[in-house]
């Protein structure tokens, strides 16, 4: 069994004749909080759907947990919480409604998975009331997100921005959960457009840029010249020009 | 302003008109030739008839133009494409611009009534009796007024009808409501109840304040100017409503009035609703009984769905009740025997464009948590068949109990019998549907009760699907009444029966195999927004 939580070798993804990840080599050790990052449209979030099972790749090799995907996707998406980009969220559920479904869709049994909904609605703190989820505020749609990851108490979390949209409270109180999360042996996979968010909670690196990774390591690798991860990241991707001026505006 | 709506329109359309291309064609072929060979009949009829009989069809025919153009996009919960006011607002637009374009719009669903005015008046200006009379400037003029007042007062209607029906519950009891307005005259007529009002319909038509009247009596020698006086009339008050209502729209807070009533207690375990939601974990182990119980819980708070559901039960008894009792001397009773079949099958196809034709239609872009979830994604259109079969003999269940009060109730055997055909034509549509949700999804917005549930070029297919599906169940009851025999009856509905559970096998096989190829295309479509301009 590989020690990597996640181990992916020349992964390749293209639409028409654009390489959205185009070799990608990538190893997350187990129990890290790994931060994925890279500029808009690098191939992060179509990354991330690759392993959910969501996308098929055109070819290369992912194991996560020890397992290749291609044949243990079921018993993988069993053991994965996930915090997609775009809403998973089923509307017309109150939030203690879908907390309960997702436990049983992960084969709680209905006590226990009601259970875990009340408990993890209190430590979000989100409304166990009448109100359907298309009611909640972005912030509150994240964090009912960041419950459904938590309630079959995964060994691997994927999430893409998933404090995008949640107010400061709110995103100390997921950081402190998925601190705790990492200190009982889980991983954390994660992307970040917010480097401080990034330079904070993670030991691990890696930057995508135009569907291949670009730099990888620990944050102490990739801050080796002192510069903040900022500076690095805006190196790495080769982002550096000057501002230019519109005579208009 | 005008063209860079419009064009914003058609450049959110492009991708889509792309794919469907083909379909759509065919729908629009099919739609419209219809309506233009009806328009060449009223032509016709137009340039043979006599001035007497001319005296009574044109104003009523004006009359069906004007309730078709305004009544039927509302009961058929179609109401066309509109602006979608949440994405313009944010631009400085006047808003006489906005409702110009809106007005336009009408144009959308109305624009069979544009073909059948072009017959008749085409056959009024070739038809002897009546070129004498008028010169065709006039008679023009008059018809373009008339297509702007059915424009605004639609206008006017439909931005009325978007705030009502948006209110919680209140809906429901609208399209109720509307349904028995439309219907309930026919009814009575056809039973031969006599209500002042209903035998007075002939002096609503010829009434010469209405624009259909005054129209009506100037085509064939009275004053135009008075008609042009009552029609401008007319017009400037539809068009005052209209923009009334337009502005209305403009400042109206639809989440606030669709916003769930404050409570911090969570829903009660014994409450009816929650035993009904919780009804199928009784039998079925989980995760099958999460999904339907999720079904359930969700589909019962779409207003789209709930709107088509009144429907099912109201709209279906009211349509075929005066086609089954007819008058007494011409009663049906082939039809009368088979009424409750009627209208639950009836039903069955009515709830199919909010469940099982595009089933992940209301889970938009979270259908992606049924692919990353550990469950086998069979499970997950199974169980939202059940939830979909579950509300159809709910509401099969009502129409028993409907038919009861009418008196019209079928006895133990009907019962079972209807139970027996409606579950196997729901395997039949099921089969269908399962392949259609995973070849033509399209997110559907669960607050807006006017948008169709499955794509145009879908909708192109339904035409040849629904009599298909319908086809083995029909062979049996032609098997029992070519033959006399209930045995010949029994043996055909257990044949279609047995072809029904091959075929829905069949239909999920193809379903599983097209997600499996497909999943990105499902996510992709069911993800996608619309354009400044939403469809029906």
């Amino acid at each position: 069994m590989s020690p990597a939580a996640i181990l992916v070798r020349d992964l390749k993804k293209s639409y028409g004749s654009v390489a959205a990840v185009n070799g990608v080599d990538l190893e997350v050790p187990r129990g890290s909080f790994f931060g994925f990052l890279g500029p808009n449209g690098a191939g992060k979030s179509t990354t991330i759907r690759i392993l959910t099972g969501l996308i098929p790749a055109d070819s290369g090799y992912i194991e996560i947990l020890g397992l290749p995907l291609a044949e243990n996707e079921i018993e993988i998406k069993s053991r994965i919480g996930l915090v997609p980009d775009e809403s998973l969220l089923f509307d017309r559920l109150t939030g203690a409604e879908f907390l309960e479904f997702v436990g049983r869709m992960y084969r709680l049994d209905r006590r226990t998975a009601i259970e875990r909904a009340t408990g993890l609605l209190d430590l979000l703190e989100l409304p166990n009331d009448r109100k359907i989820i298309g009611e909640y505020s972005k912030g509150m749609r994240k964090r009912v997100a960041m419950a459904a990851a938590l309630i079959h108490h995964p060994d691997l979390f994927l999430m893409d921005e998933p404090f995008e949209g949640v107010d400061a409270v709110g995103a100390r109180l997921m950081k402190d959960i998925l601190i705790d999360q990492v200190r009982r042996g889980a991983t954390v996979f994660l992307t970040s457009h917010v480097l401080e968010v990034v330079e904070r909670l993670c030991d691990h690196i890696a930057i995508i840029n135009h569907g291949a990774i670009v730099t990888a390591g620990t944050l102490e690798q990739l801050r080796a010249g002192g510069e903040s991860l900022e500076d690095a990241f805006v190196r790495v991707v080769g982002a550096e020009r000057q501002l230019e001026r519109l005579d208009w505006l | 302003m005008i063209p860079a709506i419009l064009r914003a329109q058609l450049l959110s359309m492009r991708l889509v008109a792309h794919r469907g291309a083909a379909f759509s064609l065919i729908t629009g072929v099919i739609w419209y030739g219809a309506w233009l060979f009806l328009a060449t009949f009223v032509e016709a009829l137009a340039q043979r008839a006599k001035v007497p009989l001319l005296s009574i069809w044109v104003p009523a025919g004006l009359l069906a133009v004007c309730l078709y153009w305004q009544i039927v996009p509302i009961l058929s919960a179609s109401m066309g494409s509109a602006l979608d006011l949440r994405k313009l607002l944010i631009y400085p637009a006047p808003h006489g611009k906005l409702f110009a374009v809106d007005v336009l719009l009408r144009l959308t669903t109305g624009f069979e009534m544009v073909l059948i005015l072009a017959g008749g008046v085409t056959g009024l200006l070739r038809n002897p009796a009546i070129r004498g009379l008028r010169s065709a400037p006039p008679m023009l003029s008059l018809i373009l007024l008339f297509v702007l007042f059915n424009l605004l007062l639609a206008s006017g209607l439909r931005s009325l009808l978007e705030r009502l029906l948006s209110r919680r519950r209140l809906r429901e009891v609208l399209v109720f409501l509307a349904i028995l307005a439309f219907t309930l005259p026919r009814l009575l007529l056809v039973t031969d109840v006599r209500i002042g009002g209903v035998q007075n319909l002939g002096a609503l038509i010829h009434f010469q304040a209405f624009p259909w009247a005054a129209i009506g009596d100037a085509l064939l020698g009275g004053s135009t100017a008075a008609a042009f006086s009552i029609v401008l009339s007319w017009t400037l008050a539809a068009g005052w409503f209209g923009r009334g209502q337009f502005e209305r729209n403009l400042r109206y807070d639809s989440m606030a009035a669709q916003a769930t009533p404050s409570s911090t207690e969570p829903r009660r375990a014994t409450s009816w609703s929650e035993r009904f939601f919780r009804f199928p974990s009784l039998f079925l182990p989980d995760p099958l009984a999460g999904i339907i119980e999720k079904e359930l819980r969700s589909l019962a708070r779409t207003p789209r769905f709930r709107m088509v559901f009144v429907m099912g039960f109201s709209f279906g008894v009211m349509v075929w009740l005066p086609l089954v009792l007819g008058r007494e001397a011409v009663r049906n009773s082939t039809l009368e025997h088979n009424f409750l079949v009627i209208v639950s099958v009836y039903a069955l196809t009515l709830l199919g464009q909010v469940t099982y034709w595009n089933c992940f239609g209301f889970d938009r872009s979270a259908v992606q948590f049924y692919f990353a979830a550990p469950q086998p994604i069979a499970q997950t259109l199974l169980g939202k068949n059940i939830a979909a079969l579950i509300f159809i003999y709910l509401e099969v269940f009502i129409l028993i109990g409907v038919t009861v009060a009418i008196r019209m109730g079928a006895g133990f055997g009907g019962i079972v019998e209807v139970v027996l055909v409606v579950g196997i034509c729901s395997l039949y549509m099921m089969a269908f549907g399962n392949i259609s949700s995973v070849h033509y999804p399209r997110a559907l917005t669960p607050e807006r009760v006017s948008q169709g549930g499955a794509s145009s070029r879908f909708q192109a297919l339904v035409f040849i699907l629904y009599p298909l599906a319908l086809l083995p169940v029909f062979l049996a009851y032609l098997a029992r009444y070519a033959l006399a025999s209930e045995t010949a009856f029994i043996v055909v509905l257990t044949l279609a029966a047995v072809i029904g559970g091959l075929m829905y096998w069949l239909g999920m096989e193809s379903a599983l195999k097209a997600i499996a190829s497909g999943r990105e295309r499902i996510l992709a479509d069911l993800s996608r927004g619309e354009g400044p301009v939403a469809s029906s």
